[in-house]
């Protein structure tokens, strides 16, 4: 194998990458996201300066089922989004991810700096409960429950399809081969191709369990603000870096 | 979280790293290594240039980790692929599936380690030394060896050529427009290696096509042995052998 065919190679390993070359198309890719109020010395500690937390205390905890992901193919994801303001303007910071397929995972942490780990999330309906679950190592620590599409969300699939275009960052961390960092970045990202195809809300209920290695409960639950319940197509683009650590 | 925190952090996320820092320190390693004769063009697709073939053998080994600091407990299956970087006789780990994703981005992100998630087992089953993967709900591979037929002396300084030699990766990390970050070869050499045994025997191995888990690219035309061993041994740091990126 020579340098040109190395330098082309998208992922490791040589012999069969875990991931291809982006963009990333997700097909019926449905979302459960429960709004909720925390604590904000809790807040403050999980954002990385210079984000700012947003001054409400509010979390996202989500699901998302995606079973046709290009390059990636059929999982599940459960994870903490945090509402925060760059320079004044709005983005959404993601804190933690739980998912049980390891390309995107792998992708994920190397590309963008999703900070994704391995767990079996679940999203379904139950009987009339639209129910996410989350178990990392066996044991289960985190479950939400939503209305089955009570009401269609204010605006309908438009104005969700324009909420997903809000910009999206990670914080990345690669070492070097020494331990010390090799790449310190806060990367940014935005959704293209957006089609909503329902968009639902209602109320919600969510349970966070204490786990050492998946900590969600580090953010605790003091009061549920609303579950959002969307289904629809998207593309993931590559990201670019909104601030370096190193520079 | 203040910039010199987020600069301390070993690995993401912020708020519950996935590894910590290094060395680590693996207790009752066990190997099972199964030594084939493979084709030449297989061979040499296989390695990334300046790496040159090192003879036709190389290895499948299934590894049981029972106690890996940092890291947990897990198995393993790679295939490693013998070769001469300047002279010097090194061993390529071209593939590589293990069933814990802590030192599975552990080993990528530092290193390089050619890892995927698969369900590698190592276990005795009767009189049976048995290794076996599976990837996405198909087996891939199976290896057996007879179990402790010949007991064999590994030279403690020597620490046979199978954990003595350096290991190389190639470590490919993408920046965040897809394009290369990083592109190395990295070295790594296992320290404090304590052997408790090992035992040479007749093995068998088969190897099965699947696109995503491809062991069986670089065929079996005839199994040569096979090695059983249990030992102790620290995983270190790297050090950068080679890098792609460098402008000559």
């Amino acid at each position: 194998m020579n340098v040109d065919e190395i330098l082309k190679l998208p992922s490791m390993p040589a012999a069969s990458p875990s991931y291809p070359m982006g963009p990333y198309r997700f097909i019926n890719r449905e979302y459960m996201i429960i709004t909720y109020e925390t604590c904000k010395d809790a807040l403050r500690h999980a954002v990385p300066e210079p984000l700012e937390p947003n001054p409400d205390g509010h979390v996202l905890y989500e699901w998302i089922k995606m079973p046709d992901s290009s390059g990636f193919g059929d999982y599940t994801e459960s994870g903490v989004v945090i509402p925060c303001l760059y320079k004044g303007e709005p983005i959404n910071f993601t804190a933690q991810m739980y998912l049980d397929d390891e390309p995107p995972i792998s992708g994920g942490r190397e590309v963008w700096g999703f900070p994704k780990k391995y767990a079996h999330p679940k999203l379904e309906v139950v009987a009339d409960t639209l129910t996410g679950t989350l178990e990392y190592a066996g044991q289960m620590v985190a479950m939400g429950t939503m209305a089955f599409k009570h009401r269609e969300s204010e605006g309908g699939i438009e104005a969700m399809a324009k909420a997903m275009t809000k910009t999206q960052c990670n914080l990345k961390l690669i070492p070097d081969v020494d331990g010390t960092p090799k790449i310190a970045q806060l990367v940014a990202y935005n959704l293209t191709n957006i089609t909503i195809k329902g968009s639902w809300v209602g109320d919600a209920r969510l349970h966070l369990i204490p786990h050492v290695n998946a900590p969600v409960a580090d953010l605790p639950v003091k009061k549920i603000v609303g579950g959002k319940h969307f289904l629809g197509d998207i593309t993931l683009p590559h990201g670019r870096v909104l601030h370096d650590y190193l520079k | 979280m203040k910039t010199e925190h987020i600069l301390q952090l070993p690995s993401m996320p912020l708020q519950s790293p996935s590894f910590p820092r290094g060395p680590y320190r693996f207790t009752h390693r066990e190997y099972l290594v199964v030594q084939y004769r493979s084709c030449a063009d297989a061979i040499r697709h296989a390695l990334p240039e300046p790496l040159e073939p090192d003879g036709d053998v190389v290895a499948v080994q299934w590894l049981d980790l029972p106690d890996g600091t940092g890291l947990g407990g897990y198995s393993a299956a790679a295939q490693v692929i013998p070769c001469r970087y300047k002279g010097e006789a090194c061993n390529f780990i071209s593939q590589m599936y293990l069933d814990n994703t802590s030192p599975l981005q552990a080993g990528r992100e530092i290193w390089g380690y050619p890892m995927k998630y698969g369900q590698a087992d190592l276990h005795v089953e009767g009189d049976t030394l048995t290794g076996t993967l599976v990837y996405a709900g198909q087996r891939v591979a199976t290896g057996t060896m007879t179990f402790k037929h010949e007991a064999v002396k590994i030279d403690p300084r020597e620490q046979g050529e199978h954990i003595g030699r350096t290991q190389i990766t190639l470590k490919l990390i993408p920046d965040v427009d897809g394009r290369p970050a990083v592109a190395q070869l990295v070295a790594i050499n296992f320290t404090d290696v304590v052997v408790h045994g090992a035992w040479a025997g007749k093995a068998a191995l088969e190897l099965i096509p699947h696109v995503n888990a491809p062991l069986a690219d670089v065929p079996v035309l005839q199994v040569v042995g096979g090695l059983h061993l249990k030992t102790d041994m620290t995983l270190p740091y790297g050090r950068v052998l080679h890098d792609y990126l460098d402008k000559a």
